[in-house]
Formats: C-alpha cells, structure tokens, sequence
C-alpha cells in the first residue's frame, strides 16, 4: 500500500524537476583521432528552469582533467535528451575516475536558495 | 503413383523456411535522478539574518533522489557558505545549515540519516544502499556581522546536489 502511494506519488507530483545522466559507468574506447579515446554520455533534462549543463571530467581526488567535448556547456532543453561524446588523451585515461554534468543556474532576483544539480558516472 | 502424389502434394503445402534477424533491443535507463521539489526560499525574520527555517517565514529547499539500482550511488549535498548574488556586504556572514533525510519509499531508508556523513561541515554525503526515492531536506542561514543589517537586494546562494557513481 505504502508503496502503491509512494508510486502514486511520483507519477502525479508535477512540480518537480530532474537531471539524469547515463551511463553510470561508461567505459572509454579508442577514437577516429591517434592517441585520443572517447566516450559517449546522454544526456536527460527534465528540470524545465534550467537550459544549460556543463561537462566536468575528475580524478579519484576530484582534480580536473584536460578533455574536449562537443561542447563543454551543453544547451538542453526541457525534458531532452542529448548525446555528447567525451575526448581524453588516451596518456590521461588512467587518471579519469569521473565524468559530470552539473546545472547552471540562471540568477534569479529573490532570497531563494538555487539548487545545482550534478551527476557523475564513473570510469570502471 | 502414391510416391508422386506425396512429392508433388509436398511441394504445394511445404511452407518456405526464412531466416530473418531477431534484434534484441534494450535501453540503458537512468539509475540516478535528483529532482528539484522545492526550492528554498530565504525568511528574514531580523534585520540580520536570512533563514530557510518555515518558522523564520522561509521556506527549505526539497530535493528528491530516485534511486533505481541500489548499491550504485552516494549523494552529496552542499549547502550555501557564500550568496551567489547579493548586493555589496561589506561585513563577514555566519554560514549554517544542514541536510536531512525527510520521506523515504523504503522503510530501511531512515537509517540514511544517521549513516550521513558530514565533511566539510557545509557537506553531507548519503550512501543509497536501497533502490527507491529518499527526500532529503536542506536548510541554510545566514547571519551578518554583529547586529548589521543586510542591505536591501536580493539574495541568491545556491546548494549542490550530487549523484556520484561508487
């Protein structure tokens, strides 16, 4: 019962917004470039007040690390989906633990508290 | 005569065989979603602070976390220790706030809360080891200076939440 209501819930609970990313754990191959690899990311926007992603790729201990995407800041709009490949250097590949995508937020002219959203797969 | 007749009545029924492709198709679905419920909204209950607390005419921050596959994710939230956007402040804002586990599907979700970790004090991180939704609540103060006012403006800061594959 509590979970048929639960259900209910999520299903008719229109005010509400998310940010999804798969996969949860890409795996990189080799690209049309020598010495680069690539990985394929999607991409769903379902957050209708946030338009723009921008793609972040981590080390273990959350440093950066150097890549190209199609487009570092990706333009998506309300309940989208989006295809973005990312490209690392393949010397590189053994630091990159993850990749992400995080909401950025337009400014908004009143006491609120904005919520960033950001998700991270994982390198296996 | 029998044996023609089996042929030629073999050669009108036998059905042609077709070798045809058989795809299995299948789509990766997303294990991790945050949904954005409420957002806070800041109470200035003193001519010194901001709050989110409902009792200080603020509103906190909602933030939902379905989690389709469990073991496969911690999430971790941030809440504000700087505005975003703010009019000039020329005195130091003491920052608080925190984030807490509200409404869960799964009964054994509760004990999210008191498995929270929280490092950085301004950050709090949730191992999801059951699949389902958790509603986490966040809420944030600021206080300026010492008996100071804010200045009149809007302010903006803004909580990160994360879903980060273990």
């Amino acid at each position: 019962m509590r979970f048929l209501l639960t259900f209910i819930f999520i299903f008719c609970y229109n005010n509400s917004f998310a940010h999804e990313m798969t996969p949860a754990y890409p795996k990189f191959s080799t690209s049309y470039i020598n010495n680069v690899s690539t990985t394929k990311m999607k991409l769903f926007n379902k957050r209708e007040e946030v338009n723009y992603y921008k793609v972040e790729v981590w080390d273990n201990d959350w440093n950066p690390v150097a890549f190209a995407s199609t487009n570092k800041i990706i333009k998506i709009g309300y309940n989208k989906t989006m295809l973005f490949d990312v490209y690392v250097q393949t010397k590189d590949i053994k630091y990159v633990v993850y990749i992400c995508t995080v909401s950025k937020n337009f400014k908004q002219e009143q006491k609120v508290t904005l919520v960033a959203s950001r998700i991270c797969s994982k390198i296996d | 005569m029998l044996n023609k007749f089996i042929i030629i009545s073999s050669l009108i029924f036998a059905s042609p065989a077709f070798a045809t492709n058989s795809p299995i198709s299948g789509s990766v679905q997303a294990k991790c979603s945050i949904w954005t419920e409420t957002q806070g909204v800041y109470g200035n209950p003193l001519p010194n602070k901001l709050d989110t607390l409902p009792a200080s005419g603020g509103t906190k921050a909602s933030i939902r976390v379905d989690i389709a596959q469990a073991n496969f994710y911690k999430t971790r939230f941030t809440h504000p220790i700087s505005f975003s956007s703010s009019p000039t402040l020329s005195d130091t804002i003491t920052w608080t706030g925190s984030t807490v586990v509200g409404q869960v599907s799964v009964s054994g979700m509760s004990a999210y809360e008191a498995a929270k970790v929280v490092s950085p004090s301004n950050v709090t991180t949730f191992d999801m080891t059951l699949a389902g939704s958790t509603w986490f609540t966040v809420s944030s103060t600021a206080l300026y200076g010492y008996n100071k006012s804010f200045p009149a403006g809007s302010y903006v800061a803004q909580i990160v939440a994360e879903c980060i594959a273990k």
